[in-house]
């Protein structure tokens, strides 16, 4: 049990730092190296919430499929890879606003039940008949959507397009 | 059978939202401002695979069915931002979203 908690509170700060490093660092690559860490972390907390598929779609989706298209991007709008970014000074403004978020969601949170909670494990097997039954509509609606994007994202980026 | 603190889990997400508002606000260079998107959706995701883990019976694949289906959401989400991006920076020449002004009113 211990265990457990000190594994949380591991992977909880890493996934913070990381996503905060992921946003302040000034070259764009390190920025995409440090929120791959910060998907793979995510991928292990789920795996700690007894969420085994998840943490496999995590991994492959978001640290592999994801980061890789997020470093495509940079190589197809940058002369060089490791270009720095101009510096964006943060203002009071927005920093305020992000610590007004997090101190009403911290004061949301206050309210609930504080201890400790058995978690649930479920049969990925159970998951993926529930999702090919009960919630069939919604990969279909997955489906649709994506086909969509796919096309948009082509229409967009074809050659000879003003 | 695992045993983890019941808030924590709220509060990390609530930090990884706030990390999340906080790119979305301060950053300029779009494929930054597609990663706080992600950062924040993540956060989201994570509170769903939460609750679906702390609650018995169906009601915890609910959850888990929920979050397969917004990370097929978000990933969809990147490809058609990185369209954006790819015209953006054949149209104006950078990825800056503050030289992206024409559509506004």
């Amino acid at each position: 049990m211990i265990l457990e908690e000190l594994a949380f509170a591991v992977l909880a700060a890493t996934a913070v730092l990381t996503a905060v490093a992921a946003l302040l660092v000034r070259e764009l690559v390190h920025t995409i190296l440090w929120i791959a860490i910060f998907f793979v972390d995510l991928s292990a907390l789920y795996f700690l919430l007894e969420a085994p598929f998840l943490g496999v779609l995590q991994l492959g989706v978001y640290a592999g499929a994801v980061t890789v298209l997020l470093l495509f991007g940079i190589m197809t709008t940058r002369k060089r890879i490791f270009s720095r970014e101009a510096a964006t000074g943060i203002g009071p403004i927005p920093f305020g606003l992000a610590v007004v978020t997090f101190i009403f969601l911290v004061a949301a949170i206050a309210e609930f039940p504080q201890g400790q909670v058995a978690v649930t494990s479920y049969d990925p097997a159970a998951l993926s008949a529930v999702l090919f039954s009960t919630y069939g509509p919604w990969l279909l609606e997955l489906g649709v959507v994506m086909l969509t994007a796919v096309g948009g994202a082509i229409y967009l980026v074809r050659e000879g397009r003003e | 059978m695992t045993a983890l603190p019941e808030i924590g889990f709220v509060a990390l997400s609530a930090a990884l939202l706030a990390v999340g508002v906080f790119g979305m606000l301060t950053r300029r260079n779009f494929i930054l401002l597609l990663i706080s998107i992600e950062i924040a959706m993540n956060a989201a995701i994570l509170n769903f695979v939460y609750f679906a883990a702390f609650s018995s019976g169906a009601d915890g694949l609910v959850g888990q069915a929920i979050a397969v289906v917004l990370v097929g959401f978000a990933a969809t989400e990147v490809a058609v931002g990185l369209g954006i991006v790819l015209v953006l920076n054949r149209v104006k020449g950078s990825i800056n979203v503050a030289n992206a002004t024409e559509l506004k009113l």
